[in-house]
C-alpha cells in the first residue's frame, strides 16, 4: 500500500553501535500512511526495538532520514518537545508509576509542560472513560488487571494528541481476550483520528490485525506483506 | 498533577527510607538549632545584663577574654576615668563563679559598689537591699533562689563566711536572676581581693555622642596602658566562652550541613538508580531533561525542608530542656527568632540542593533508550 503523502517516511536509516561493529539497523526504508497499522515481526535482535527508537527520536540514526508529516527529524531542535507533541509510546510492561492513580498516570506526560492542570485532567478523565475505565480512575495500577493497566497506558499515550503510536509488544503481557480488546481500541483510535501506528509483536494473532506486516532480520527489512 | 505533587508521591513510595533520611537531617538541624541558640543566648544574656544596668563602657585589663576578667587595683584607674569628659559614674564590679551549696551547681556571685547605679534596674520582690557598704547580707536572684532552695531569712555560706539572704530580686537578664549579689566591699573581703575589681562600669551622661564615646576609648588606650574601654557588645563578643560556643555552633552548622547533604545525596542517588527505567519512560513520554532535574531537586528539597522543619522543633525542645537543667539554669537564655528559623530552613534547602545536584544531573543525562532497556 502506497499513498501520495505518507504520514511517516523512513529513508535508508542505519543505526550502528560500537563504531559499526553492531548494526542494529542497516538501511531501512519504509512509508506509513495516515490511519495505517503496521506490524513489525522478526527474530530477537533483528532491530525491531531499534527501529521504534529511531522513529520515536529516542535514538539518532547513524545515517538516513525520517520524516513525520513532511518534517525531517534532522531539523528537530527539541526532541523532548517533539515526542511530547507527536508520539505516543505503549510498552510491553505497561510501565505505569505504581504510586500514582490511573488518572494521575495518564497526565504524567503533561507534567512540567504547558497548559492548565485542570484541562489535562479533564482530558485524561474523558480518555479513561472512553477506554472503559470511568470507574477505575482513582485506582492504583496494583489494583488493576493487566488489560486495564494497558488501557491506562494507552490513555497516557493519547493524552497529548499524538500523530503516531509506537508500540513495542503491547499485548505481550496480556491474555488473548485482553490482547484482542487492546488491539481493537488502538485500531479504533488510529482509524478514527488518522494516526499512524507501528507495533512490534511476536504474536501472529496480533500481526493478523495489521494492515501490513514487515519482517525484519539483521537490521534490514526482509520481506513486506499484507495480511 | 503538578511536579511537586509527583515529587511528594515519589517520596511516599519509599516512606521508610524518606523518613530515615528526614530523621538524619532533623538530628543535624536540631543540633545546629540547639547549639546556635545557646551560643547566641550566652552572648545575648551578658549583653542584656550590661544593657539593663545602663553601662555604656566597660574598662578591663587588655588581655582579659573572660566573662570574669582578671581583677585589678581599681583606685587609680577609676580616678583617671572619672576625670574624663561626659563620664557620669565609674563603679567597680567583682564577679566570681562559686559553689555555695554542695547539692547545687555553682552560681555567679557579684559584688557591686554599694549605692551605685548598678542596683537601680533590679526589682526587689522581698526583703531589702544592703543598707551599708559592709553589710553581711546577699540578695538572691529568682532563679538562684530556686536552684539553691533559699529564701529571704535563710543563711548561705560563701567562701567560708555566713551571709544572710536579705532580699529576693528579679532582673530582666537571666544571668542576674541566676546570681547572688553583695556589696563590692564584702566580695573583695571574702575573695581576698581588697581594692580589686574585674571591670569598671562607666555610665556616661546623656549628651555623649558616638564620636565622644570613641574619643574616651582612645584616651583610655593612651592614658591607661594595659587597659581597654569597650562597649558591652564588644566585651561579650571577645568573651572566650561566647567565642568558643559560637565556634562550636559554626562547626556544628558545617558538620550538619555536610552530613545532611551526604544523606540527601545518598538517598537521591539510590532512588534514581532504582528508577532508571521510570526516568527512561518519562523521557520517552516527552519530559524535558530540565523537568527530570526539577523533579529530583524537588524531591531532595522536600526531604531536606521537612527534615529541617522537624529539626527546628526538636532543637528548640533540646535548648529548652538544657535551659531547665539545674546546671544550666540561669546561665543561658537561648535565643530563637523568626529570621533564625528561616535561616535554618534556608540551610536545609541548601543542603538538599547540594545533595541533589549530582543525582539530578545524573537522572537528566540518562539516555532514554538505554534507560528503557534497563531491568
Ligand atoms: N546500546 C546498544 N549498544 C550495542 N548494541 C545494541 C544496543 N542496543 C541494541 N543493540 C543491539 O542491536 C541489535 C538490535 O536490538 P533490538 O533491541 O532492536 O532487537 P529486537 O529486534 O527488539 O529484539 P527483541 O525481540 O529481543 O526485543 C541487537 O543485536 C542488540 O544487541
Ligand atoms: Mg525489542
Amino acid at each position: 500500500m502506497t499513498t501520495a503523502s505518507p504520514k511517516l517516511r523512513i529513508q535508508e536509516v542505519a543505526l550502528h553501535y560500537d563504531d559499526g561493529q553492531t548494526r542494529a539497523l542497516d538501511g531501512v526504508s519504509l512509508e506509513v500512511a495516515p490511519g495505517e497499522f503496521v506490524a513489525i515481526v522478526g527474530p530477537s535482535g533483528s532491530g525491531k526495538s531499534s527501529l521504534l527508537n529511531v522513529i520515536g527520536t529516542l535514538e539518532q540514526p547513524t545515517a538516513g532520514q525520517v520524516y513525520l508529516d513532511g518534517k525531517a527529524y534532522s531539523e528537530i531542535r527539541d526532541a523532548s518537545l517533539f515526542r511530547r507533541e507527536n508520539i505516543g509510546f505503549v510498552f510491553q510492561s505497561f510501565n505505569l508509576i505504581p504510586t500514582l492513580t490511573a488518572l494521575e498516570n495518564v497526565v504524567v506526560p503533561t507534567v512540567g509542560g504547558s497548559g492548565r492542570v485542570a484541562a489535562h485532567r479533564s482530558r485524561a478523565q474523558a480518555l479513561l472513560a472512553q477506554l472503559g475505565l470511568g470507574a477505575r480512575m482513582g485506582h492504583l495500577p496494583g489494583k488493576l488487571s493487566g488489560g486495564e493497566r494497558q488501557r491506562v497506558a494507552i490513555a497516557r499515550a493519547l493524552i497529548n494528541n499524538p500523530r503516531m503510536i509506537l508500540a513495542d509488544e503491547p499485548t505481550g503481557s496480556l491474555d488473548s481476550a485482553n490482547a484482542e480488546q487492546v488491539l481493537d481500541i488502538l485500531k479504533g483510535v488510529i482509524k478514527q483520528q488518522g494516526l499512524a501506528m507501528i507495533m512490534v509483536t511476536h504474536d501472529a494473532k496480533v500481526s493478523a490485525h495489521a494492515d501490513r506486516i514487515i519482517h525484519m532480520r539483521d537490521g534490514r527489512i526482509e520481506q513486506e506483506g499484507g495480511t | 498533577m503538578t511536579l511537586l505533587e509527583f515529587a511528594i508521591s515519589n517520596l511516599r513510595r519509599r516512606a521508610a527510607r524518606s523518613g530515615l533520611t528526614m530523621s538524619a537531617i532533623a538530628l543535624g538541624i536540631a543540633a545546629v538549632v540547639a547549639l546556635t541558640s545557646i551560643a547566641w543566648g550566652f552572648e545575648a544574656s551578658w549583653q542584656k545584663a550590661n544593657d539593663a544596668r545602663g553601662t555604656d563602657l566597660i574598662v578591663t585589663r587588655v588581655a582579659s577574654e573572660n566573662t570574669m576578667p582578671t581583677p585589678f587595683r581599681e583606685e587609680r584607674v577609676r580616678q583617671v576615668l572619672a576625670a574624663m569628659p561626659h563620664v557620669h559614674e565609674v563603679v567597680g564590679l567583682l564577679s566570681e563563679m562559686l559553689t555555695v551549696s554542695e547539692d547545687a551547681p555553682p552560681v555567679f556571685v557579684f559584688g557591686w559598689v554599694y549605692g551605685s547605679y548598678l542596683w537601680d534596674h533590679l526589682k526587689l520582690q522581698q526583703g531589702h537591699w544592703p543598707r551599708e557598704p559592709m553589710e553581711d547580707g546577699v540578695v538572691i536572684g529568682s532563679i538562684a533562689a530556686e536552684t539553691l532552695h533559699k529564701k529571704v531569712g535563710d543563711f548561705i555560706e560563701i567562701e567560708g563566711k555566713r551571709f544572710a539572704v536579705i532580699g529576693l530580686f528579679e532582673s530582666s537578664a537571666v544571668v542576674e536572676n541566676g546570681a547572688l549579689i553583695m556589696t563590692l566591699d564584702q566580695a573583695q573581703l571574702i575573695t581576698d581581693k581588697p581594692g580589686k575589681v574585674n571591670v569598671l562600669n562607666i555610665k556616661l551622661d546623656t549628651t555623649a555622642s558616638e564620636a565622644e564615646v570613641q574619643a574616651i576609648k582612645e584616651r583610655v588606650k593612651r592614658e591607661l596602658p594595659g587597659y581597654v574601654a569597650i562597649t558591652s557588645g564588644e566585651l561579650v563578643r571577645k568573651n572566650a566562652v561566647v567565642r568558643i560556643s559560637k565556634a562550636m555552633s559554626n562547626a556544628t552548622i558545617l558538620i550538619a550541613g555536610l552530613v545532611g547533604a551526604l544523606v540527601v545525596f545518598n538517598t537521591m542517588l539510590m532512588s534514581i538508580n532504582e528508577r532508571t527505567k521510570e526516568i527512561g519512560i518519562l523521557l520517552a513520554l516527552g519530559w524535558q531533561r530540565a523537568t527530570v532535574m526539577k523533579l529530583v531537586f524537588s524531591e531532595a528539597v522536600v526531604l531536606s525542608l521537612l527534615g529541617g522543619a522537624a529539626g527546628i522543633l526538636v532543637g528548640i525542645g533540646i535548648a529548652w530542656g538544657l535551659e531547665h537543667v539545674e546546671l544550666m539554669r540561669g546561665k543561658i537564655d537561648p535565643v530563637f527568632s523568626v529570621p533564625f528559623c528561616f535561616a535554618v530552613l534556608g540551610l536545609s534547602v541548601l543542603l538538599g540542593i547540594c545533595g541533589g545536584i549530582y543525582p539530578a544531573l545524573k537522572a537528566a543525562r540518562m539516555q532514554p533508550s538505554a534507560a528503557l532497556r534497563y531491568e
